[in-house]
């Protein structure tokens, strides 16, 4: 167990020395100057190349890679050249809409999805399975901007049931803050429910054929018991593991629904820093969402050991 | 809808969103982007303008018909004979947010920093020999050759010659304090910036008052223009800026909002490389000038003519600056012609390359109907389609480029249109223009002046200096029944008013 545990550590650090590097690398080769941009469409030439020196833009790329190297073993992701602020403050102050959004829509998903998919499993073939497919086939091809955009016009605009966008001004507490989460978290969570209503359905398809299954219902064991007690818990692995991915993607993937939404999370700071070419933000966000990655990653390989105790590393 | 329903939605709304019914006393307003700076000196950028005037003051402003009257000198300045001395007298107990009082070593400072630090500051840092304090409340600005523009620049908020407490004035200020009616209360960058009035603030006299009539404006940046609209429609603000013409009818439709048309707002220009390439050459460019339809341009960008106008004048009808001088070149769209100086100038096929952005959708249509157009006078065109970071960097270096698109508003002061200098990123030289530039921004009589501009807007057509493609409008929407916020492309809101 402990080997393994190292293993998978040294892993994780070449997945994230491997991210960092080529995300410095890509930011860099794209076109685009962040000076320019900054200073406003009146600049002259001059301004531009003067406050490139002052931003350390000037300096050969190798000299910048070191540095930020250096800086990044120290913690210190560097500062935002947009926002004048280091780029951990601007990363923490986006963290809590993303966390949020993301497992408020994994909530939504899973309160959704398992108890259909487990039925439309049970019910193999009936008219709810085929409904429930069908709609999840719906759910997974519209895609989530799509359905912001309508969700927005419609239950925000028209009915004002949501706020439309945004995430409070300076006098929403915390609970009015995750009521601007309320549509978003719906929004993603619809999508997202798709992929885990598929795989609870076809993982508790396989189950269900076991058997073991038909031995216990055999020996008069109760239908709630047999689909919960016995099926669920061994359909639980492919489940877990696609939740854990779902979760991972949530945070990365959010980046549409909270650009229709304007909420100020990782996900739209990431697409602001890209236009805005504020380099050390598009690299600490792609740092910290790789090693969210890989950690929910993790943590879903250490889950299978409770779920299944055959598992051994 | 029901009442039923109708109350369910309003306690259900205020409960999820902490009421994002519009509070009394309060105005939202969703701009385009977040302010990247609060110091207005260092960035020409509309959304910097919008945000800082309401707490940043300058020496003078433009009152509704753009012209310039005092803001924080007590009355306009006494020029002296030869038009080289500005004597400025400066409005006595003023008072900056942090407390202290405004004073001539105070705007000295900060003129002084302009010059250095400022785009329009520099541009005419040569000209001015000195910036003196000649009284407490005195301030006097000697010029090297007389430049009439002075005061216009004085008065921009956009590359501001902003006031500033002597004691914060270095390269880079940290935290700006400045002496306008509101003061900056607290910044969450892209939530937020929050404005709150401020008590000690003194009326200026000459200027439009500014009656901060609400406690607090917030400026909320709403990159997306959709949700701009949404937001504007659902009642969360009280003013967007900048939104997709295509949504002017259902805002009109709307109970909650209503439509501002700015009318016209700007104008679409071709900027042409004169430093290097292909248009260097005087026949090429007027063949791009002769070969383009631009009324099918401007619908093919705006859609609908309600929303542009074809006109060649630099300043549109109804401003004082308008004079139709050199406007026969202007919508010849006649390709054969363009041909004929294509055949003039040798021209060997070498691709005509128009940087663009699709940051601006309209950009992008009004280059697409160009580019047919200049292959059917037999240009080969190159269309560089970039996104607006790149754009920007790529125009800075005139190897990349012959033509790129931009806009810019109607500015109150030609002077302030950059592309008219030699020293512009466009590098437009012409001995003849820049003699009658010289003498348009020395001359002091208006009178005098309409008459220069005249000569400047003919040679702009005659040499090409840059195409000007249209006029079009900037749509805007407000909360219905608010009152106080004229048209502007920089909108003030210390007079916004909604009727309860």
């Amino acid at each position: 167990m402990t080997s393994y545990l190292l293993r998978r550590l040294v892993g994780m650090i070449v997945v994230i020395f491997l991210v960092l590097t080529i995300a410095f690398i890509l930011v860099r080769l794209a076109p685009g100057d962040p000076a320019a941009l900054m200073l406003g469409p009146d600049a002259t030439p001059e301004e531009v190349v003067a406050l490139r020196a002052r931003l350390g833009l000037d300096q050969p790329i190798v000299a910048q890679y070191l540095s930020f190297l250096g800086n990044v073993l120290r913690g210190d992701l560097g500062q935002s050249l947009f926002f004048n602020l280091p780029v951990t403050d601007v990363l923490a102050s986006r963290a809590e809409p993303t966390i949020f959004l993301a497992l408020f829509s994994l909530i939504f998903a899973l309160v959704i999805a398992t108890p259909i998919g487990i039925y439309a499993a049970y019910r193999h073939g009936s008219a709810v399975d085929q409904t429930s497919i069908s709609s999840a086939m719906l759910a997974a091809s519209v895609p989530s901007f799509l359905t912001g955009l309508i969700f927005q016009r419609y239950l925000a605009t028209d009915l004002g049931w949501f706020p439309a966008s945004g995430y409070g001004g300076p006098d929403a507490d915390f609970l009015d803050r995750m009521g601007y989460l309320i549509l978003p978290s719906i929004t993603l969570g619809i999508t997202n429910s798709a992929l885990i209503l598929r795989f609870t359905r076809a993982s508790m398809l396989d189950i269900l054929g076991e058997d073991y299954v038909r031995t216990a219902r055999a020996k008069g064991m109760s239908e709630t018991r047999v689909i919960l007690r016995h099926a669920l818990k061994n359909a639980g692995i492919p489940i877990i593991t696609v939740v854990g991915l779902t979760f991972a993607l949530l945070v990365s993937g959010a980046v549409v629904t909270e650009r229709v939404f304007n909420l100020p999370g990782l996900g739209n700071l990431v697409v602001n820093a890209v236009l805005r070419r504020d380099y050390p933000v598009i690299q600490g966000t792609l740092i910290v969402v790789a090693t969210l990655y890989v950690l929910v990653n993790l943590l879903t390989d250490l889950l299978y050991l409770t779920v299944d105790k055959r598992v051994k590393y | 809808m029901s009442n039923k329903l109708n109350l369910l939605n309003l306690s259900t709304a205020a409960i999820l969103a902490g009421s994002p019914l519009l509070a009394a006393g309060t105005i939202d307003v969703a701009i385009i982007g977040e302010p990247d700076t609060f110091d207005p000196m260092v960035s020409t950028k509309d959304v910097v303008s919008i945000v800082t005037q309401h707490f940043v003051e300058t020496l003078y402003t433009f009152d509704e018909s753009w012209s310039v009257v005092p803001l924080l000198a007590a009355a306009m300045p006494e020029i002296g004979e030869d038009g080289l001395t500005y004597t400025i007298p400066l409005r006595e107990g003023v008072t900056f947010h942090d407390g202290s009082s405004m004073d001539s070593a105070d705007v000295v400072a900060s003129v002084e920093r302009w010059l250095d630090v400022a785009s329009r500051g520099m541009a005419i840092a040569d000209r001015v020999e000195s910036v003196e304090a000649t009284g407490p409340s005195e301030v006097t600005v000697t010029l090297t050759e007389p430049y009439a523009p002075l005061l216009s620049l004085f008065a921009f908020s956009n590359s501001a010659a902003a006031i500033y407490p002597e004691e914060i004035v270095a390269p880079q200020i940290e935290t700006v304090i400045g002496t306008g009616p509101y003061r900056l209360e607290a910044h969450e960058p892209d939530r937020y910036t929050q404005l709150v009035r401020f008590e000690d603030y003194t009326q200026p006299e000459g200027a439009a008052a500014r009656e901060q009539i609400p406690d607090e404006i917030r400026f909320v940046p709403v990159p997306d223009t959709n949700t701009r609209v949404e937001g504007l429609l659902s009642g969360q603000f009280a003013f967007a800026d900048s939104l997709p013409t295509e949504a002017f009818d259902r805002i009109e439709e709307s109970d909650a909002a209503e439509p501002v048309l700015l009318e016209p707002f700007g104008w679409p220009i071709f900027a042409v490389n004169h430093k290097q390439g292909l248009l260097t050459d005087l026949d090429i460019r007027k063949a791009v000038q002769a070969a383009l339809p631009y009324d099918d341009m401007l619908f093919a960008a705006f859609g609908d003519d309600r929303f542009f106008q074809t006109e060649g004048a630099l300043y549109p009808e109804g401003w004082t600056w308008h004079t139709e001088a050199g406007t026969e070149l202007y919508n010849i769209n006649d390709q054969e012609e363009a041909a004929g100086y294509l055949e003039e100038a040798d021209y060997d096929g070498t691709p005509l390359r128009i940087l663009t952005s699709r940051q601006y959708e309209f950009h992008y249509q009004m280059a697409e109907v160009a580019q047919m157009a200049l292959e059917m006078a037999g240009f080969t065109v190159e269309m560089a389609v970039v996104d607006w970071a790149t754009l920007a960097q790529n125009r800075d270096n005139p190897e990349l480029w012959d033509i790129y698109i931009t806009h810019a508003p109607f500015l109150p002061e030609p002077a302030l249109i950059s592309t008219l200098f030699a020293t512009s990123r466009e590098g437009w030289d012409n001995p003849k223009k820049n003699e009658i530039l010289d003498r348009f921004t020395s001359e002091s009589d208006p009178e005098a002046r309409l008459e220069i501009f005249a000569e400047l807007q003919e040679i702009a057509y005659e040499d090409v200096g840059f195409i000007k493609v249209g006029n079009f409008n900037a749509l805007q929407g407000q909360a219905r029944g608010m009152t106080g916020v004229a048209p502007s492309p920089w909108p003030t809101f210390w007079n916004a008013e909604i009727a309860q």
